[in-house]
């Protein structure tokens, strides 16, 4: 009898120390909400098949409010979004591969003028861009726009625009027509410079979309 | 006609208290979040346990051991155990400049720290550098013939790891240039952080570079 009880206590023991050190896999996660844990899921499954390959990824947290780039489940960088806008993303469910990286002026080399010593840094990266990827899905980055008023017009203009859009197809049609993703994301100018240094052709991106209230 | 401009106007209204919505801070899609659910306990104890299993999987793809870290934009490297930092060392990483190859229209050397996961592949200690064609070429001088003539010795510090397709974490005697893009790919650090690298990390430990 000593013996049974022993063994469950430390069976128990063993359990309650693996529940413990379970780390933590996707913050703001309300695991009483059905909707959040099936968005959780499709996450995990394919970030599961990216994190098995040895190149790094990228996770747009729209929950946490972060860009992430990972590597093996890891979390090599974390880029806080300051605010963001999204349409259709009810089809942003799969892994979506960046086709080209932001441009870089790249500085050449001259030997007959001695070793160029002013290399490329994170100053010399966009702040503003666009990210493309395959399956279709856009990607706006836009620098904060704090004390830059003209700056948060154009992007409340543009993204007022695409809503009348599809309200307007929407009243005409009586249907609403597929619409390929879009998400426009708000970071420091820093961290959108760290992005588009960090990105790079054909890496693969993924997107934890929120659940309604 | 009312048909059209009642729900036109009422979405237009909606559209502006969505807009002022979010610039309190608050993000509002447009219609494209996934849908609240409802559902029965077991249905939700069944998708609970599915959760914990996936978040299980993906744990044990994390390294175990400890890992190199290599942040091109910020040029810092750690090594790093889960998520304890066991080291943060200034680098020197890959310049991004171009050079051209001589006698080749389109061919050139661009000179990034390549992104991805590698693994330490070898660990040396004195090493000596084998200057490639592009060190002859960026200083002008002629590509020699013989191999002696391109072993420089001194230049990479006591220890070098190399981490494949010539690519090395080794020493510089460039130290103030450490925290900048600077190298033809390589990946630099002082002295002290070079003995820590070589100690702290064996062959197949894998190093991450973004």
């Amino acid at each position: 009898m000593r013996i049974f009880f022993a063994v469950a206590i430390i069976l128990l023991s063993l359990s309650s120390f693996s529940w413990a050190t379970e780390p933590e896999i996707l913050p703001h996660l309300d695991s009483t909400d059905p909707a959040a844990l099936q968005e959780g899921i499709r996450l995990l499954d394919e970030e599961i098949k990216l994190a098995a390959r040895p190149q790094p990824y990228v996770v747009i947290d729209l929950v946490d409010n972060a860009v992430l780039i990972k590597g093996r489940g890891v979390e090599l960088h974390r880029l806080p979004v300051e605010q963001w806008s999204a349409s259709h993303l009810t089809e942003a469910t799969m892994t979506f591969r960046l086709q080209e990286r932001p441009p870089v002026t790249r500085r050449k080399i001259d030997p007959a003028a001695g070793t160029d010593r002013s290399p490329i840094s994170l100053d010399d990266m966009p702040t503003e861009f666009t990210l493309q990827f395959s399956p279709a899905l856009t990607v706006i980055i836009q620098p904060s726009m704090k004390r830059q008023p003209w700056r948060w017009i154009a992007f409340k203009g543009r993204e007022w625009w695409t809503r009348v859009k599809d309200w307007s197809l929407a009243l005409a049609t009586g249907s609403v027509p597929p619409s390929a993703p879009s998400v426009s994301l708000i970071l420091a100018s820093d961290h959108a410079q760290s992005l588009a240094w960090s990105v790079t052709d054909s890496m693969p991106f993924l997107i934890r979309r929120p659940t309604l209230p | 006609m009312n048909r059209i401009a009642i729900p036109l106007w009422t979405g237009l209204i909606g559209l502006l208290l969505l807009t002022l919505a979010q610039s309190s801070g608050f993000p509002v899609t447009s219609a494209s979040t996934t849908q609240p659910a409802s559902i029965d306990s077991a249905a939700l104890h069944a998708l609970q346990a599915r959760y914990k299993s996936l978040a299980r999987q993906l744990t044990h793809l994390m390294p175990a051991q400890p890992y190199i870290l290599v942040d091109t934009a910020r040029n810092h490297l750690y090594i790093k155990r889960r998520d304890q930092v066991m080291l943060d060392a200034l680098a020197s990483t890959g310049s991004g400049s171009i050079l051209d190859r001589p006698g080749e229209t389109r061919g050139q050397w661009i000179f990034d720290t390549p992104r991805g996961e590698f693994a330490v592949q070898t660990k040396l200690i004195n090493p000596v550098w084998v200057k490639p064609d592009w060190a002859f070429i960026e200083e002008g001088q002629e590509i020699p013939k013989s191999q002696a003539d391109r072993i420089e010795p001194g230049v990479l510090g006591e220890y070098a790891l190399g981490f494949g397709k010539g690519y090395f974490i080794h020493g510089t005697l460039y130290t103030r240039l450490l925290g900048k893009n600077v190298t033809h790919g390589c990946i630099r650090l002082n002295d002290d952080d070079l003995k820590s690298v070589y100690r702290l990390a064996r062959v197949g430990t894998p190093i991450m570079i973004f």
